[in-house]
């Protein structure tokens, strides 16, 4: 499989990557942003929406942080360890994605940043082009969705990225930096509901670092995983619950792969929670009535919407440490 | 075995005098010195049979080739002989090899499922700069196909494409990204056709079928085969004790090999061609590559390369490689192809998806009165082996159980999806989980313990199938008593808790085909090998085996090596080119091992009976009194009284020169008469019980296997370490298709999963502990003994698996693979029928034996003793299926048995209660309508 050409930028610290990102912005050229690459560059290898630009975090100054309240876009997973100080719940959820490998490269910004995944999508250009192409690489075709076909407007693929739920039940924020400047947004509010757009970024905006609030190490939590092998696989269903011990007021719970966005589920616990307290099955149910899945993952949507209810009930049980 | 190593610079004159080893440098002498050396090995009596003075236990009795043994590489454990070529990198796969001067080359694949290919315009791809050749399918309208009965495939479409992926042209450039460049540039005018993924579809005429048989072509339907086979009392079947009836739905798969296909082809200046390509079946590769050419063979060098796993997946001649070879002629320079993983998807040739119906019957004494199968495959857009494939869903069935009567019907079916093909089990793997699923289920009726059901109705050694196949070694007893023992099944069965399961699954496959598939089976043998050995007194071997990871170039090694009494690094295999190895028809129904292990010992032993003539010259002792051992030839008893290898050597060549043999392998006539007897008879066949243990998570559905015992009669395992290999790659692919692997085929019929993240093999987690377990029941015709375990091994563990889900949550699942929501569903519906709530509630299923139990008991221990006797040949009466019940095997059954039927057509009365692919027994063919003659 032949990589499309593109040419690589290395900038040295953020400065540079913005300028950068602005110069080619003003030049007209397209371009993406790479951290470990293990999901952009088998896309581009795939011909999905390749761009002729790729700036690399790599080098950023400060994009490689780590400590126990602030974690850089380019610190790879496998470093997401106790040992390294991170919160026990991001070591659970790392060490659950993919395969020991990918976690070497993979990085937390890229995780966040994952693009939307769908089977009509994640494919070759032949492939593709067999099905006349999607509405999110319609090759300039104007082609319908094939998950939803006759609405040619939204792109449901799946985001499929284990850290998001774990940092948003933690009440991380990310921080944005771009040529209009700097800002800090709970997570939550990062992602956008529409599997081509995925998040807030602005053109030239890149996700520079996580940060978490002190009550976050007060936290525990358990992040739930629904995959056929546990290696390798994407979760096709996942449910983070976090609480501080004994303060159910505290729970969040927060889900991922069942729709394009991960999400903060902070209406429907602090529902239950106000009628029948820190009850497991009030609470899957509620969970479960929340997420509609779309048929575009390994399993089927109606299996994944069942299994909330499971993850939602095993995550609540294992904060009570039942 | 402390194997014999020359290390660079060792020389006599380094020996230490105290014996002891120089640094760095091993003392062994250079091959051959002998004489009386005292670092000549003692005899390795461990390994020579006891038949023969060893002390090798042999409970079947004495064997052919007991007296080839020398105790040096038969049953021992060494690594394979190319296995540091692979761990170094060194070996030269297909993507390796690299000409000088290479163009490469990309196909142009159909984006239509089925279309008429109006016209094909090249201008703009020929304009393009870089592009150095171009070719359709017009440039190559010959067919080929695996099979002499089927050749329905094209280097490229030539009229109409069958699938998304089909080949429709290609292009050979500079570089690939010119290359990849100009595939945008043909111009296509398509018709597009009505496509058809079901096959239950494929079953009714169709305006536009998918191929055209002629007279033979079956109404206007897209069948391309259909069988027919009644063996047996039918009237059994009314009125059982027991019975048990299985619907199945089960996936396609692929091989999943690790090397995606990958082919070079070079016209060399005197116009010959080289092909450089993975192939499991080189030799049918060159016939195809002389049919679409139109060159004669002899002008063609096929070469082998290393083949990076094959699992059938690599066993047909394949478009890709007529269309390197098209390219390479047309462009005057080498062209190199190799596949993107979704492009070997689109060739696929894996396991059929199918729909298989097995019902089963037993009568008041547990003995099983009637299977009856019915199975529906679908082949995809070409036929393969699919002729094959559609007698082995039943055929395969009748053994290792005697059958009170056998009923099959089958059809392989045409739609527009890659082809399906011959894969690891090839046609026996789906009907047979279905099987050992109807025999739990029936023994669950019965109220006796599943393992004792096929214990008391096992077929004996040296017996006949109902279906006329002739049995010889069988270890099908052993196997089963061995992983009951070994699994703890007693204390385990029916006995854990909820989401705890155990099941057991038996097997049977061929080892080797009996007939040549390309010739007439009368004049030609199966396998040659030719050995060489001169003045160095290294043995060149020359085989056209295709080892593919398998190990066939190590078992030829070993057994060669045995016969001369050689160190297996003194034996040099070269198996590579079709220009210097001789025909050998493939690595595929696991015959290379059996066959040409068996024409490695016919060249061995001439090469060795050289060798001891020339030592009775030199010594006066007869060959008879003659002992070879560790590159020695000397009197028995006095080893003193000898000469050394090379000595008897270089006597052996005056005058002649280098010693040159060859031998041969021919199965011998067996077999019945009826239509398809020939499919699925075999010179052998092995036999395998596999327990498996899973645990079933009943809230999410996902079922983890979390032990096995695999219990495999290989006849003779000639390198165990090999051996048990096989058995542990078997259960994983099997896993693989029982719990996650699928070709998803989506709602517009196409490929859904065609990579590796989405087409879920197993990975390392998975994998469960496979205690491997080596049966060993020496068959009389197997080289040494040895029969297959390449195949065999895979087949018990899906019905295994499936047994256990049931035995941990007392439900019965019938689709395959069991992917969590498969099973999460059954769990649901099975819930709502009990009206449970939770699914921690569910009750696991108990058993408590009815009164056959103690019947099946007896009958299985008067059986163990008739099949000690009859392997040990104290017994050499006959056996035919039907002794069971009865019958006189001196007598033809159909004298003895009103009723009794051996049948290829159905007969009118039965048409209307056919399964589902019985149906295609509705339909005539066209010359039997007045149609197209």
């Amino acid at each position: 499989m032949l990589m499309p050409p593109f040419e690589l930028h290395r900038p040295g610290t953020v400065e540079e990557a913005i300028a950068l990102a602005a110069s080619l912005m003003n030049a007209g050229e397209s371009f993406d942003w790479v951290a470990g690459g293990t999901d952009v560059l088998p896309n581009y290898k795939w011909r999905i929406n390749p761009k002729p630009h790729v700036i690399s975090l790599a080098g950023v100054e400060g994009a490689h942080t780590l400590t126990s309240s602030e974690i850089g876009c380019m610190v790879p997973l496998s470093s997401l360890t106790v040992a390294n100080g991170a919160h026990p719940l991001l070591a659970e959820a790392a060490a659950k994605v993919a395969s020991s490998l990918i976690r070497k490269s993979a990085t937390v910004g890229g995780n966040l940043c994952l693009d939307t995944r769908c089977f009509w999508y994640n494919q070759g250009e032949d492939w593709r082009r067999s099905i006349d192409w999607c509405h999110k690489a319609d090759c300039g075709t104007g082609a319908d969705c094939r998950v939803i076909p006759n609405q040619n407007t939204l792109c449901v693929a799946t985001y499929q990225g284990d850290l998001a739920p774990n940092f948003m039940v933690l009440g991380a924020s990310v921080v944005l930096i771009g040529p209009g400047g700097e800002r800090t947004l709970p997570l939550e509010e990062f992602y956008a509901l529409d599997g081509m757009k995925k998040n807030v970024l602005e053109e030239g905006e890149f996700l520079l670092k996580v940060v978490l609030p002190e009550t976050a190490h007060q936290r525990t939590g358990s992040y739930q995983k629904l995959r056929v092998r546990d290696s390798w696989d994407f979760p096709e269903a996942g449910i983070a619950a976090s609480w501080i011990e004994g303060q159910p007021e505290s729970l969040a719970i927060a889900s991922t792969a069942l729709e394009s966005i991960p999400r903060l589920h902070a209406e429907e616990v602090s529902n239950v929670l106000g009628e029948e307290g820190m009850d497991g099955v009030a609470l899957a149910k509620a969970i479960h009535k929340a997420v509609k899945p779309v048929n575009n993952t390994a399993l089927p949507p109606r299996y994944r919407r069942s299994m909330v209810k499971t993850l939602t009930k095993r995550a609540v049980k294992a904060l009570l440490g039942e | 075995m402390g194997s014999y190593k020359q290390q660079p610079g060792a020389s006599s004159s380094e020996v230490r005098k105290d014996g002891k080893r120089v640094a760095g440098k091993q003392s062994f002498p250079p091959p051959g010195s002998g004489g009386s050396n005292p670092t000549m090995r003692p005899r390795d009596l461990d390994f020579i049979p006891e038949t023969v003075g060893g002390k090798e236990p042999k409970p079947a009795g004495d064997h052919i080739h007991d007296r080839a043994r020398t105790g040096t590489s038969v049953g021992k454990s060494m690594p394979l002989v190319d296995s540091n070529a692979k761990v170094t990198g060194q070996a030269w796969y297909g993507d390796d090899v690299r000409l000088p001067g290479e163009l490469i080359g990309k196909i142009l694949r159909s984006p239509h499922h089925y279309a008429r290919i109006k016209s094909i315009d090249t201008s703009k791809v020929e304009a393009l700069p870089g592009v150095v050749a171009v070719a359709t399918g017009q440039d190559a309208p010959n067919r080929f196909g695996v099979l002499p009965v089927t050749k329905d495939e094209h280097a490229m479409a030539v009229e109409k494409v069958r699938h998304v992926g089909d080949l429709v042209a290609c292009v050979a450039a500079v570089d690939e990204a010119t290359a990849i460049e100009a595939l945008a540039l043909f111009e296509i005018e398509w018709e597009e056709l009505e496509p058809v993924f079901d096959p239950k579809e494929g079953l009714e005429d169709h305006d536009e079928p998918i191929h055209w048989r002629g007279k033979y072509h079956l109404a206007r339907t897209n069948v391309q085969k259909r069988v027919f086979q009644e063996f047996g009392d039918r009237s059994l079947v009314n009125n059982p004790h027991a019975a048990s009836h299985g619907s199945w739905t089960m996936s396609g798969v692929h091989h999943g090999f690790t090397e995606p296909h990958a082919v070079v082809a070079h016209w060399g200046p005197n116009g010959r061609l080289q092909l450089y390509t993975p192939q499991q079946v080189p030799h049918y590769t060159h016939r195809a590559l002389s049919t679409v050419l139109d060159v004669p063979m002899h002008q063609i060098n096929v070469i082998r390369t290393f083949v990076g796993g094959g699992f059938g997946g690599k066993s047909d001649p394949f478009p890709h490689e007529m269309c390197a070879a098209i390219l390479a002629r047309k462009s005057g320079k080498p062209v190199r192809i190799t596949f993107d993983r979704e492009e070997v998807y689109w060739i696929n040739r894996g396991r059929h998806p199918s729909h298989i119906d097995v019902k089963m019957t037993a009568d008041d004494e547990g003995r099983i009165s009637s299977f009856d199968i019915d199975a529906l495959i679908d082949g995809g857009g070409f036929a393969s082996f699919g002729h094959v494939t559609s007698y082995y869903n039943g055929v395969l069935a009748t053994a290792p159980y005697e059958l009170g009567s056998f009923h099959y019907t089958g059809a392989r079916v045409w739609t527009n999806k890659p082809a399906s093909g011959a894969m690891r089990g090839h046609g026996a793997v789906n009907t047979r989980c279905a099987v050992e699923v109807g025999l739990d289920e029936m023994a669950e009726s019965m109220q006796v313990d599943p393992i004792d059901l096929r214990l008391a109705n096992l077929l004996p050694p040296h017996s006949r199938t109902i279906s006329g196949f002739r049995i010889t070694s069988n270890g099908m007893r052993e196997a089963l008593e061995r992983v009951r023992e070994g699994s703890s099944w007693d204390e385990k069965f029916r006995q854990m808790p909820l989401g705890k399961g155990i099941g057991i699954g038996c097997g049977f496959f061929i080892s080797g085909s009996g007939l040549p598939i390309h010739w007439d089976p009368k004049n030609f043998p199966h396998a040659t090998v030719h050995i060489q050995v001169d003045m160095d007194g290294g043995v060149t071997v020359h085989t056209g085996a295709a080892d593919i990871g398998q190990g066939s170039t190590t078992a030829v090694a070993q057994v060669v090596s045995e016969v001369l009494a050689l160190p297996v690094e003194m034996i040099h295999v070269r198996s590579h080119e079709s220009d210097t190895s001789p025909v050998d028809l493939g690595s595929y129904s696991s015959r290379v091992t059996f066959m040409n292990a068996n024409a490695a010992i016919r060249a061995a032993i001439e090469i060795r009976d050289q060798l001891l003539k020339a030592a009775w010259q030199m010594l006066g002792y007869h060959p008879n009194v003659l002992v070879l051992n560790d590159r020695r030839i000397y009197y028995k008893h006095d080893p003193a009284i000898g000469v050394s290898y090379l000595e008897a050597l270089h006597k052996a060549q005056e005058d002649t020169g280098a010693l040159i043999a060859r031998g041969a392998y021919r199965s011998p006539p067996m077999g019945g008469v009826h239509k398809g007897a020939a499919a699925g008879l075999a010179p052998a066949y092995s036999f395998s019980a596999y327990v498996a243990e899973v645990d079933v998570d009943v809230e999410t559905g996902l079922v983890s296997c979390t032990n096995v015992w695999a219990a495999h009669d290989c006849g003779k395992a000639l390198n165990p370490l090999a051996v048990k290999g096989q058995i542990i790659g078997s259960c994983h692919m099997g896993l693989g298709q029982v719990l996650s692997e699928k070709m998803v085929y989506g709602r517009t019929g196409h490929l859904q999963n065609a990579n590796l993240l989405e087409y879920k093999i197993p990975s390392v987690h998975e994998m469960p502990h496979v205690e491997a377990i080596i049966v060993e029941s020496s068959d009389p015709e197997g080289p040494f003994g040895a029969k297959e375990a390449g195949e065999g091994p895979l087949l018990p563990i899906l019905p295994a698996v499936v047994n256990a889900v049931y035995d941990a949550i007392g439900i019965r699942l019938r689709d395959l693979p069991l992917t969590p929501d498969v099973v999460y569903a059954g769990i649901e519906k099975h819930l709502k029928k009990e009206g449970i709530e939770d699914p921690l509630d569910l009750a696991s299923p108990r058993l408590e034996h009815g009164p056959l139990q103690s019947t099946l008991k007896v009958r299985s221990d008067a059986h163990r003793e008739r099949d000690r006797r009859r392997q040990r040949s104290e017994d050499t009466s006959a056996y035919v299926n039907g002794v069971l019940f009865g019958f006189d095997p001196n007598r033809p059954l159909a004298e003895q048995v009103e009723g009794w039927r051996e049948a290829d057509e159905p007969l009118p009365e039965q048409l209307a209660e056919l399964g589902f692919a019985g149906r295609a027994w509705l339909k005539k063919e066209q010359r039997h309508m007045g149609g197209d003659l």
